[in-house]
């Protein structure tokens, strides 16, 4: 073996190495590692939930209004922040910038927290049938200044919930992949 | 395994499905013995630049990369609503009801649209007529969403010959202003399509009355022939109403009424009604010059050259009023003198005497409840008139004019003519003709350059055109002032006398466009002239309501508010019914004064409209191309198809391009060897060879229009002479079904009716299957669908409802010919009987959901799995595509993605994927779910509701698209279940049953009514 090819064997072997390596300790051993856990951006507008949901009380689908009918939590319409906000804190500059945007017929481009990959298919409005609270996903969406990612969403972390007995949840692929 | 080892295969010669597998042909073979013809070697001509290997790599690399930093994502955004749109849920689609008239059908649709954006196009399961919706129906969002639309009005800055194209944008107001002053000069001709619907009718004809305007109608495929002979018969200028359901015998000459011929998406529901109870089911004898898809579900098909269409209907008049005396014209001497020239038709047909006789014989015991029809482009001889002249007097022979002949439920909308487009050529030419106004028409493709329509059209002072883009005609117009989508505009849809149907928009217009009805409100409007209604309403909506109002609420509201009425009609898309008929009394004297049939010689030209292309407008949708000729199976192109005796005569092979010389007209055409044919008969489908559709239609086949003859100011598309010179080039033809065999096993099953009424079950062999598992346990739901082989015609429609459903892509001619084409249900077309008569059977394949799947045990990634309610799932992001399961498939229905086409969609066409369905990228194996996104959705409406899932709530994009009801899908384990009765039918049989895969799919032996005794004369299934 001329000793070029072999040196080169070598060098994709380690380099193999290491990828695994990396992709086994990184991904595999530290849950929530990969899937974006705690991924807190930053959104146009501060809303706040702890204010909104903790300390208001108000209820989640005042606003997320068509999760027991749709697959989707709909972000609300700016409409339905205005409900309120044309009287309450019409000082605050972010309500101003929101009530500007929502009278030029304009809308606001929200940072996605909670994102599934294309090839999932998640049903809102089948889970909070079977009587599943928002926080089981999202935690403790009352105490959230800035909403997070609280679950790591990875299969794993579904499949665990779908395969406990009392739950009685399908298992099949085509459950969530079609 | 050696070539040597591997064990002889016996060879059933009873079904094939090319000539080279019907002779044995050893490069067939080798095809056969091959299974796959793609193998990764031949792919370094990858499309987009990266070949798998080199693909493979990067991925490594960028896997590495994706793993150190796996942090990061792109971010995504989410962007609500302003106001929330009262009629909108995330995620929930809406249905409107509309309608879509191809230029001859009118058919009822359900739109699903989702978040604003329409997505689909289905049948309306309340109409009266059609179920399923036609492949152009279907494809026509892929028009709306067409990348090469144009965007806002045009204006052409000609030079003063008007030979150039240099278009630019228009202001709306300055160009009707000057549309309005120059209407005003008069002159004006409004050149449509026909036009169906109340209201569409009602807007043209009011703007004629304002300005004086005439108003031309032009369809390729008119009717009028049709037409005309009812006028010479019964002084009606009309295309009746047929009733294939009432007849129990059903002769076609040249009508291809479950093809392309006049109302084929209804005519196939009604075909279906009359065969489904078994035992009296109607028959079909088809009289085929090209090899139709009517002459393929026929029970009994006669091959003939158009010369002799007239001979056949004179031949069956001789048959029943001089030899054997019946009917009241028996003695006549009139009728017995043009009638005697069809003695000795068999002879000449080259079929037994007996047979004529006893399809006579058969149409008299029938009388009443028989139907003969003959019709279409092949029909337009030099002799057409004199043939639909036969035919209605062998209608009137028969009893069956008012009884399965039905004019007062004519569609009075199909007034296209070819004479009076001819006539405005003429008056164009003379200068008479100052403004022309074209609406969906596209005579500059469509009519033969010797015709002169570019000359004549350029000496109108101002050409309008609506069309969607810079077509063949709309090139020559002054303004273009492109007409919005069907699916963006109103209107309204008459498909018979008495039933109303409305196009509702389902999407805004996408583009600065109008509606062709609005433009013309809005010339009337400044020009201030016209009636009232033309003038005072602001939009067209508001223009049809009132005209709803006035002229059709008063036949069929029965005394509902109008109000009420309206919203019922917008829920319902369609009101009013199918009303009674009554027979009207025939002018003898237009059937003895015809002239008989002259015999001819030599190769005669047939031009046939196809189920993709129709008469070739709205073909830029990629659909439409890749879908496979019912019969031939061909995709992507056009081609002279001649019979097996002619290309041996000749020493022509498939794919030999030959100069076809038609008049002094020419065309180079690919020869397709085509089984069934006559040896007389060189067959080409129109509706190819556009040259300004757009990117994807363009160049692609050749236009046959310009084979078309004309005899003063009728238009001959067939019988026309043809000489043809080999060229020494070839051409490859891309057929999907060319290298695919049944290997003699038990795959479509096929018996007479005589057999079936001793037997139900003949011709299906029994195993006797043993097992040593016990098998799945299904305690919820088991899915299972039925496919009834004796509904199914073959049409096609399920293969693009499939498509539009689950975002398959379209591979092109290239990769087609390398089998990688990837529809999930092919509809698999075998010949049976010699390639001289060679009868079909169509049998639609999709993925089995075998309980004992074999793919399943194969993958080494588990990503293809059984569910507990029996689907076969396949599990894209799991899939690392080493096609084991492909190989393991016997049914060849995992078709793998090779490319990145969903890369490659060019905005806005995504617009038409469907979210519900993940969109599959590269490398990943993928086939038929059964629509588990349907299913989903069913069950999970069913538990919100908390009630049972009803049978039939769940319907497959295959089901919803059959004009036949030949697919049934529903729970195996619910015994009433219509899929369980199905199952349980004893014509019932599974896809080679021996192998005990146990597919979830089984289906319904096919039953020809042809009198014979049975299916095979020699040699039985194995």
């Amino acid at each position: 073996m001329p000793w070029k090819t072999s040196v080169k064997a070598t060098l994709g072997l380690a380099l193999t190495g290491l990828v695994l390596g990396v992709f086994l300790s990184g991904c595999k051993f530290q849950p929530g590692w990969g899937y974006n856990k705690g991924y807190q951006p930053e959104q146009p507008i501060p809303f706040e939930h702890s204010l909104h949901v903790g300390k208001l009380g108000m209820q989640c689908q005042y606003c997320h209004n068509q999760v027991e009918r749709s697959q989707h939590a709909n972000v609300p319409t700016l409409a339905t922040c205005m409900n309120c906000h044309m009287q309450v804190k019409t000082d605050s500059p972010h309500i101003q910038k929101l009530a500007e945007t929502y009278n030029k017929g304009g809308t606001i481009e929200w940072v996605r927290v909670h994102m599934l990959p294309d090839h999932v298919q998640f049903n809102h409005s089948a889970h909070i049938r079977r009587g599943v609270n928002c926080q089981t996903c999202h935690g403790p969406i009352e105490t959230m200044q800035k909403v997070y990612q609280f679950s790591d969403l990875s299969m794993g972390w579904c499949v665990n919930c779908h395969r406990q007995p009392e739950n009685n949840a399908p298992l099949n692929c085509t459950t969530c992949h079609h | 395994m050696s070539e040597k080892n591997r064990p002889e295969i016996q060879r059933d010669q009873t079904y094939w499905r090319s000539l080279e597998h019907y002779n044995q042909d050893p490069e067939f073979l080798k095809l056969a013995e091959t299974e796959f013809q793609s193998s990764p070697l031949r792919e370094g001509e990858a499309e987009d630049g990266v070949a798998r290997r080199e693909f493979l790599k990067l991925m490594g690399a960028s896997l590495a990369m994706a793993t150190a930093s796996c942090v990061r994502r792109p971010v995504q955004k989410i962007v609500p609503y302003n106001k929330q749109p009262e009629e909108i849920t995330l995620g929930v689609p809406n249905y409107y009801t509309s309608s879509y008239f191809d230029g001859s059908e009118s058919m009822g649709l359900l739109i699903k649209t989702r978040e604003g954006r329409p997505i689909k196009i289905e049948g309306n399961s309340d109409h009266p007529l059609n179920r399923g919706v036609s492949i152009k129906g279907q494809a026509s969002i892929l028009n709306l969403y067409d990348p090469e639309r144009l965007r806002g009005p045009k204006k052409n800055l000609f030079n003063e010959k008007r030979t150039n194209k240099d278009t630019i944008g228009a202001n709306w107001d300055s160009m009707d202003q000057d549309i309005a002053t120059q209407l005003k000069k008069g002159g004006v001709v409004v050149l449509t399509g026909a036009l169906s619907g109340v209201a569409n009718r009602a807007v043209v004809k009011d703007f004629c009355q304002a300005f004086g305007a005439k108003h031309v109608q032009f369809e390729p495929l008119s009717h009028e022939e049709v037409r005309a002979g009812q006028k010479a018969c019964y002084g009606d200028d009309l295309v009746p109403f047929y009733r294939f359901d009432k007849a129990k015998l059903i002769v076609s000459v040249d009508a291809d009424f479950l093809g392309a011929w006049l109302m084929p998406m209804t005519f196939s529901g009604q075909f279906a009604e009359g065969r489904k109870d078994i035992e009296t089911m109607s028959r079909l004898v088809a009289f085929d010059s090209n090899y139709s898809l009517t002459g393929a579900n026929a029970d009994i098909r006669v091959k003939i050259k158009p010369s002799q269409q007239l001979d056949v209907v004179l031949g069956l008049l001789h048959e029943i009023v001089v030899k054997k005396g019946r009917s009241s014209h028996a003695g006549n001497g009139a009728v017995k003198s043009v009638v005697d020239s069809g003695a000795g038709a068999a002879a000449r047909l080259g079929i037994e005497p007996a047979l004529l006789s006893q399809i006579a014989d058969d149409l008299w015991e029938n009388r009443g409840r028989s139907l003969v029809v003959a019709g279409g482009l092949p029909t337009l001889t030099a002799q057409a008139a004199e043939l639909q002249i036969a035919v209605n007097f062998l209608n009137q022979v028969l009893d069956n004019e008012g009884k399965t002949i039905e004019a007062k439920n004519a569609n009075v909308g199909l007034q296209g003519s070819w004479a009076d487009m001819l006539a405005l050529i003429n008056d164009m030419k003379s200068g008479q003709v100052k403004t022309l106004i074209m609406h969906k028409v596209n005579p500059g493709y469509v009519l033969p350059k010797a015709l002169g329509f570019f000359e004549a059209v350029r000496k109108v002072e101002m050409v309008v055109s609506t069309a969607d883009r810079q077509d063949e005609t709309s090139g020559e117009a002054h303004f273009i002032i492109p007409d919005n989508h069907p699916l963006e505009t109103w209107g309204d849809a008459e498909p018979v006398s008495g039933v109303f149907m409305i196009q509702q928009p389902s999407i805004r217009p996408m583009y600065d466009t109008r509606s062709f009805q609005l433009s013309l409100m809005t010339w009337a409007f400044i020009a201030k002239q016209g009636p009232k209604r033309l003038q005072e309403y602001e939009t067209y909506y508001d223009y049809l309501r009132a005209v709803w109002r006035e002229e059709v609420a008063p036949k069929v509201a029965r005394g509902k508010s109008f109000d009420d009425f309206w919203l019922e009609v917008l829920q319902k898309g369609v009101v009013g019914e199918v009303g009674s008929a009554s027979g009207r009394s025939f002018r003898t004297d237009a059937f003895t004064s015809i002239k008989a049939p002259k015999a001819a010689t030599g190769l005669e030209l047939v031009l046939y409209p196809t189920v993709m292309m129709g008469d070739g407008s709205n073909t830029n949708a990629s659909w439409l191309h890749e879908l496979p000729d019912p019969v031939t199976k061909i995709t992507w192109d056009n081609y002279a198809s001649v019979s097996l005796g002619f290309a041996k005569k000749n020493s022509l092979r498939q794919g030999d391009v030959i100069e076809v010389t038609v008049g002094g007209n020419k065309l180079e055409l690919p020869v397709n060897v085509q089984p069934g044919l006559h040896d007389d008969v060189l067959a080409v489908a129109i509706g190819y060879g556009r040259t300004a559709a757009g990117k994807i239609a363009n160049n692609i086949g050749l236009n046959a229009y310009t084979l078309m003859g004309f005899n003063g100011t009728k238009a001959i598309a067939s019988g026309l002479p043809v000489e043809f010179k080999k060229t020494g080039k070839t051409y490859e033809l891309a057929n999907p079904q060319g290298g695919q065999t049944m290997e003699g096993r038990q795959i479509v099953v096929e018996a007479t009716l005589k057999e079936y009424l001793k037997k139900k079950d003949a011709n299906i062999h029994r195993h006797h299957i043993w097992s040593l598992w016990s098998g799945h346990q299904y305690n919820g739901h088991k899915w299972g669908m039925a496919v009834d082989l004796n509904s199914c015609t073959g049409c096609n429609a399920c293969v693009i409802s499939c498509q539009s459903e689950n975002n398959i892509p379209v591979v092109g001619k290239k990769y087609v010919l390398q089998g990688r084409e990837m529809a999930w249900i092919r509809i698999d077309r075998y010949y049976v009987g010699t390639p001289e008569d060679a009868e079909v059977v169509f049998q639609p394949v999709m993925c089995q959901h075998c309980d004992n799947a074999p793919c399943e045990t194969v993958c080494p990634v588990v990503a293809t799995t059984h569910t507990d309610d029996g689907l076969n799932a396949m599990t894209y992001n799991r899939c690392v595509g080493t096609r084991y399961c492909s190989n393991n498939c016997p049914y060849k229905v995992r078709r793998f993605n090779w490319f990145g086409y969903a890369q490659n969609i060019e905005k806005p066409l995504h617009m038409a994927l469907n979210p519900d369905v993940t969109v599959r990228t590269r490398g990943v194996m993928e086939k038929c779910t059964f629509c588990v996104q349907r299913i989903k959705t069913a069950v999970n409406t069913a538990k919100k509701e908390n009630r049972p899932l009803k049978d039939g709530e769940v319907k497959t994009a295959c089901q919803t698209a059959c004009p036949s009801d030949g697919i049934i899908f529903g729970d195996m384990n619910d015994p009433n279940s219509q899929v369980s009765k199905y199952f349980k039918e004893e014509r019932a049989y599974g896809l080679l049953e021996e192998w005990n895969a146990a597919p979830a799919v089984r289906y319904l032996t096919k039953i020809r009514n042809n009198g014979k005794d049975a299916r095979h004369e020699k040699g039985e299934h194995a």
